[in-house]
């Protein structure tokens, strides 16, 4: 009888542990599989989302009203130029999105806070709150408000860097790069605006050009009729290369860095920009008064920089109380860059010159283009790329996806 | 004792079970879990190369030509540092590889490709157009009334001759033939069934005659001018039946342009009093009114002729509907076909009512404006034996455009492309992606 009741314990016991081990060698199993099962859905959702948002142009699109050139919140999200198909993205929906990285702008002579894409002193994009349209309502308009998270990046594929190798009879080097390798035998369309403060308002000099970079993916640009000590420059490039990259650069060189002006979109309906004094922007304490002189420089279909006239280009702005900002507006619906220059007095009454690059559409200077939140707390991030062109230039898309309701009946955590 | 050992046999069993099922549960490698789309990356990628066509232009480049280095610099400057690539162009009649280029000996445990075809920017390709006539489909003959003895009315901003000379241009690759009848005396002679040409394509029969004149249009003198007057009415309605006679007669295609068909009659040679005007100042034209469309269409449908001077059409003052009237989905779809594009809204003040259908014994062949209620704005009409008409009763300023898509929705021409298959004028490109790294 006791050797039949440990019998029975025995193999009870066996049996059941055998029973739990199995369980948890199938439930190893079947947690790899469910996780994988989550990270493959969030990977073809991160495609079909990065396809959705470059192939559609959003709504309104229409003839008499497209969301990119306008006011309007966009009703239905998507970059796509409403004027081509395939993977060309509209330069002015793009120029509506919220940049995430930067650090907004509060201007207190219109009461608004800016979106603020800067590049380099000089060289900005600032959009108003209320104009741009932010990471909250794509995600609304995307349908992954509350589920998923995003970041949207878009990089030029082509890096146009210029340095000054001699400032007396200027000449510039322009270094063309693609990801560290160099595009040799690229053509190079560039135009030099030197300012002169000569005057009530500052005026302009342009020397427009071609060349064609070497080996090394560098061309050598003379302007023997500028000095680079005495007069502020910058200089705008449209490089394209013979295997069908395309890419822009600028480069800025104003004498004065203290106080400048600083172009602020006031509306992308009337295409209306605001001319600020840095000192109101940034709320530093050397006030100044400063005129300007503005021009804008329309990119071509042939990806050259041709100059438009403005309407009342030339203004003055104080800096401190007041409600002193110039304002001009862009004369046309075509990507280019609004090119100003500014005289500043100084406390001391010394005159010093310099000029400031604003894009009209993201193209025209290789502005990053950024929006999204951001992923660092969550446990798996998908992401897909995409090559695409803006306005003709060659940029690269990269959608970063997540989730932001954990796995649901198995972590992994 | 037995207990356990019935238990260790089904631990075995168990063990066996889960060792099988383990063997046939292949989980994916850790990449497969979240990999990018590679195919759609490759196929951005050639398409941002060829955006302005430099991808075409090196595929075509003999090996060790500098261009393969450029796109080699282009292809590992656009793509992620990890990616490997792959492209090879081949040729696509006898499917040989003709070049290669690529960053890595093997593109690792897994990869995806797209491919392009790209054309040689030497080659031309062609669109040739059937002509009408060609194959028994009527017309091949194409008279456009350019008399240079008539005005034109509700032409606005137009000349009878500017609109016949971009007619010609638009219509005249679809047709076998295409005459200007220059004066109201060729006019006669077609009439008469006479050719006016040298070509050996001209044929009176079956031909598409256009009148470029709008409300007006041009009378020969002679047997036309007094056989053609009404004597009782004091009108020229008779010579508008002696038109529909001739268009029944010779089973041609009548083609009013805009307005109120055959309103008035021209010919400044023939009618040169002051007071021969059409009542605001162009001279040389004497009105006929409605009575000129209702005895041509007794003339199409070889009724008798009887003067008839009601008013048959309706405006957009009367129904609203016809003030913003939108193209067919048939002339939509050959708007396409054929790459001519009016605006597809167009204001109609003289649609033709859908009576004149049993009227005149008439058929829809195709519509070249919407119906509204019973009005057709734009409409081809066939007699049901013979001769067409086609009229467009619509606002001034004529759109020519419109003739040409309502006539060759009509007449349905095809157009012949030259194919890109065509030898050695189209390469494919393909372009493999894989990723660095192991599993």
């Amino acid at each position: 009888m006791p050797e039949a009741t440990i019998d029975h314990i025995v193999s009870l016991i066996a049996l059941l542990g055998a029973i739990l081990i199995f369980i948890g060698l199938f439930n190893q199993t079947i947690q790899t599989a469910v996780v994988y099962e989550e990270h493959a859905y969030l990977a073809t959702e991160c495609s079909d989302l990065l396809d959705s948002i470059l192939l559609n142009p959003g709504s309104p699109s229409n003839t008499t009203l497209y969301w990119g050139t306008s006011n309007c919140t966009p009703t239905n999200f998507g970059l796509q130029d409403p004027e081509f198909t395939q993977y060309e993205l509209s330069p002015f929906s793009l120029m509506r999105l919220f940049y995430s990285p930067g650090s907004s702008v509060y201007y207190d002579k219109t009461n608004a806070y800016y979106s603020n894409n800067t590049l380099t002193l000089g060289e900005s994009l600032l959009t108003p709150y209320n104009e741009v349209v932010n990471y909250t309502t794509v995600t609304q308009l995307l349908g992954i408000n509350g589920t998923l998270g995003f970041s949207l990046a878009l990089t030029p594929l082509v890096s146009v860097i210029t340095t000054q190798t001699q400032s007396t009879n200027l000449s510039l080097t322009v270094t063309v790069t693609s990801n560290g390798y160099p595009l040799a035998n690229a053509g190079l369309s560039y135009c030099l605006i030197a300012v002169s403060g000569q005057g009530s308002y500052p005026s302009f000099t342009i020397e427009p050009g071609t060349n064609t970079t070497n080996s090394q993916g560098q061309a050598l640009l003379s302007f023997p009729d500028v000095d680079g000590t005495k007069e502020p420059y910058a200089l705008m490039v449209v490089c394209a290369s013979q295997s069908g990259l395309l890419g822009t650069g600028d480069y800025e060189h104003a004498l004065n860095n203290e106080s400048y002006a600083i172009p602020l979109i006031a509306d992308f309906g009337n295409q209306s920009v605001l001319i600020a004094n840095s000192q109101d922007v940034y709320l530093q304490n050397n006030p100044s008064s400063m005129s300007y002189n503005a021009t804008f420089f329309l990119l071509t279909h042939g990806f050259t920089l041709s100059q438009m006239p403005l309407t009342n280009p030339a203004g003055n702005i104080d800096s401190g109380p007041g409600t002193s900002y110039g304002n001009i507006t862009i004369p046309t619906n075509n990507p280019g860059i609004l090119a100003i220059g500014y005289n500043v007095t100084n406390p001391d009454n010394t005159v010093s010159t310099g000029v400031t690059l604003m894009p009209w559409g993201i193209s025209p200077m290789p502005l990053p283009v950024v929006l999204g939140g951001n992923p660092l707390q969550s446990d798996w991030v998908t992401e897909d790329i995409r090559q695409v062109t803006v306005n003709g230039i060659s940029y690269q898309a990269k959608l970063e996806l997540w989730s932001l309701q954990g796995y649901t009946e198995i972590s992994q955590k | 004792m037995m207990r356990t050992i019935e238990v260790l046999l089904v631990i075995i069993i168990i063990t066996g079970a889960s060792i099988t099922a383990s063997w046939f549960a292949v989980l994916p490698q850790p990449r497969q879990a979240s990999q990018l789309n590679l195919r759609r990356l490759a196929l951005t990628t050639l398409e941002m190369l060829d955006q302005d066509h430099g991808l075409s232009q090196t595929a075509f480049r003999t090996a060790g030509d500098p261009a393969w280095s450029q796109l080699q610099a282009a292809l590992s400057g656009s793509l992620p540092p990890n990616i490997l690539y792959n492209l090879t162009v081949y040729n696509t009649t006898s499917g040989a590889a003709l070049d290669s280029i690529s960053n890595a000996q093997t593109l690792g445990v897994g990869s995806d490709a797209a491919t392009y075809m790209v054309a040689s920017s030497n080659v031309t390709f062609n669109v040739a157009p059937q002509k009408i006539g060609q194959q028994g489909n009527g017309g091949g003959t194409l008279y456009i009334l350019n008399c240079s003895d008539s005005n034109g009315w509700w032409i606005t901003g137009y000349t009878a001759n500017s609109l016949a000379n971009d007619l010609y241009n638009l219509l005249s690759p679809y047709f076998q033939v295409t005459i200007m009848v220059q004066n109201t005396t060729q006019l006669g002679q077609i009439l008469n069934g006479t050719n006016i040409s040298t070509s050996p394509y001209e044929n009176v029969t079956s031909a598409v005659v256009i009148n470029t004149n709008g409300e007006a249009v041009p009378i020969p003198s002679g047997y036309y001018n007094t056989s053609g007057y009404d004597n009782q009415q004091s009108s020229y309605a008779k010579y508008c039946y002696m038109l529909g006679n001739a268009t029944l007669t010779y089973n041609w295609t009548w083609v009013s342009i805009v307005g109120y068909p055959l309103y008035y009659v021209c010919n400044t040679g023939l009618f040169q009093s002051a007071s021969n005007q059409n009542g605001f100042g162009i001279h040389g034209m004497i009105m006929v009114g409605p009575a000129g469309l209702n005895a041509f269409l007794e003339g199409l449908s070889n009724q008798t002729y009887s003067y008839n001077g009601t008013w048959i059409t309706d405006s957009y003052t009367d129904d609203p509907g016809l003030a913003n009237v939108g193209l067919s989905s048939n002339t939509l779809y050959y708007c396409n076909y054929y790459g001519i594009y009016p605006s597809v809204y167009q204001t109609a003040t003289r649609a033709l009512p859908t009576s004149i259908l049993s009227m005149y014994k008439l058929t829809v062949a195709s519509y070249i404006l919407n119906q509204v209620d019973n009005w057709c704005p734009g409409a081809f009409y066939n007699h049901i034996g013979s001769g067409a008409f086609m009229a467009l009763g619509l606002a001034r300023t004529p759109d020519i455009r419109l003739t040409a898509i309502g006539l060759l929705a009509a007449y349905r021409p095809s157009l012949y492309r030259s194919q890109y298959t065509a030898s050695g004028t189209s390469r494919l490109v393909v372009l493999q992606l894989g990723q660095a790294g192991g599993v």
